[in-house]
């Protein structure tokens, strides 16, 4: 199944329930105290085996980038559709470029794509909520977890665009030391059928 | 016989048993169910849990589905990173030093809640355990155990934390506690469901050379062990098909690493069952 079978739609439209768990377009300030803004536009997923048949990229899914544990908001959690920011359709791309400079499969963690603003884990001031960052826990037979595999990985992620962020390793705030963290930034994308106005 | 004379027989036997093996203590607590008659012989004294503390955290689990806080079939995060609740600081867990080293394969995708709190009582998982604490809170599962009125088993952390032990801070509780402890899982605290799955889980338990392992066949045991270099227990309840069954809780320090420990705890586990039960538990045994 291909990506242009994604409905997008503009989360104002959205009823209550969803806005108020995506927050659409809203600002939130990050630990720096710097102000983004939310993203606006999703695409809409039907049902889970629509998210496992996706691909937004030739080695990876939709339901990678999108599986969840239950510190997710409960409706967004266990009920059908789900929304997920346009742009994870640049992450993906980020990912494919990731994979194919380690040459070998790289392995999404739970929780590690896209969360909403809602998610139990640091909720709206994750840059995860913008579905631009990735977890990254294991590549090939390679489980990310010591600094050797961690600074290694994160050398090639680093190397694909001055756009892309990677964590260092480390035990302290900003480190990781079980996963390589990749984002992109605050990255919103407006697909050419959807209108910003208003 | 008579309690009194019951209790008589047990103190006996059990002093003989803790001398021959050199014991630094040993605790036993029981409860017969269906006669009503109790026991306890340091029943007060504070013993590390280990991993009965476990038995704690699976209280803590049902509560939790009982008051909607979460469901079995949600689905956690496997992640091998805790932080110490002493000072913060970051600590993995040893697959090498974990019952159930598969649970680490598991690591990056998510594990069913029900399925955790299966491998951390029957498997004994520490992986499973920290994961589950990690999610409700020490101070969800302390007011569990308070509003259980478990005052005498005190969870405290989770499973090697290092750093929370070198300052003192560890899992504790006396046999009279455990007891308490069972007592709610058998009584109203959980709803119906809750506790039929709570003692199913028990039922299951991969590690039966204590308690079970001198009781008849037809005996089941919804139990936990515990064992740590100094420590070694069991706790549970034993079903009779008939009679009402009884709960037996034996916590044993040892010096570090001394063998015989496990038989110990199966010995006394046999003389809770004859004084209890009133017969040889394998009378054609030689």
């Amino acid at each position: 199944m291909r990506v242009e079978v994604l409905r997008a739609i503009d989360g104002l439209d959205l009823p209550e329930e969803y806005r108020a768990f995506l927050r659409p377009g809203e600002t939130e300030t990050d630990s720096s105290r710097n102000v983004h803004r939310l993203p606006r536009f999703f695409y809409e997923v039907r049902s889970w085996p629509e998210a496992q048949e996706l691909r937004l990229a030739p080695h990876f899914t939709l339901a990678e980038l999108m599986l969840v544990d239950c510190r997710e908001a409960r409706p967004l959690l266990s009920q059908f559709p789900h929304y997920v920011p346009c742009a994870i359709i640049i992450l993906a791309r980020l990912l494919e470029d990731f994979r194919h400079e380690v040459g070998a499969p790289v392995f999404i963690a739970a929780n590690g794509g896209y969360r909403s603003p809602a998610h139990q884990i640091e909720g709206a001031k994750s840059i995860h909520a913008w579905g631009t960052a990735a977890n990254i826990y294991r590549i090939g037979d390679t489980f990310l977890c010591d600094t050797k595999s961690i600074e290694k990985h994160r050398t090639i992620a680093a190397s694909l665009s001055p756009a892309v962020f990677v964590r260092p390793f480390g035990r302290e705030k900003g480190q990781t030391s079980d996963h390589l963290h990749i984002d992109l930034g605050y990255v919103r994308l407006t697909p050419r059928e959807c209108s910003e106005a208003s | 016989m008579s309690d009194v004379e019951v209790f008589s027989t047990l103190n006996e036997e059990l002093e003989r048993l803790a001398a021959k093996s050199k014991a630094r203590a040993i605790a036993v607590a029981v409860h017969d169910l269906e006669t009503g008659f109790r026991f306890s012989l340091l029943g007060d004294r504070w013993f590390h849990a280990a991993s009965t503390i476990k038995v704690a955290m699976l209280l803590a689990i049902f509560r939790a589905v009982d008051e909607g806080r979460l469901q079995l079939d949600d689905s956690l995060h496997v992640r091998n990173r805790f932080f110490s609740v002493a000072d913060g600081s970051l600590f993995h867990l040893s697959p090498d030093r974990d019952a159930t080293p598969e649970l680490y394969q598991t690591v990056g995708r998510t594990a069913k809640i029900s399925a955790l709190a299966h491998a951390m009582i029957s498997g004994s998982s520490n992986l499973a355990t920290n994961l589950l604490l990690d999610f409700v809170g020490v101070e969800y599962a302390r007011k569990v155990l308070r509003d259980a009125e478990v005052h005498e088993v005190e969870l405290r952390r989770g499973v090697e934390d290092h750093a929370a032990h070198e300052r003192g801070i560890n899992n504790e509780a006396t046999a009279n506690g455990l007891v308490t402890l069972l007592s709610a899982i058998r009584g109203d605290f959980l709803t119906d469901e809750s506790k039929q799955e709570v003692i199913r889980i028990l039922l299951e338990q991969r590690f039966n050379s204590m308690i079970p392992a001198r009781l008849p066949a037809h005996a089941a045991v919804a139990h936990k062990t515990g064992e740590i270099s100094t420590a070694c227990h069991d706790v549970g309840i034993v079903y009779l098909p008939e009679r009402q069954p009884y709960i037996a809780v034996i916590l044993t320090e040892f010096e570090p690493d001394r063998n015989g420990r496990r038989e110990t705890v199966a010995a006394i586990s046999e003389v809770i069952y004859r004084s209890v039960v009133g017969r040889d538990p394998n009378p054609n045994a030689s």
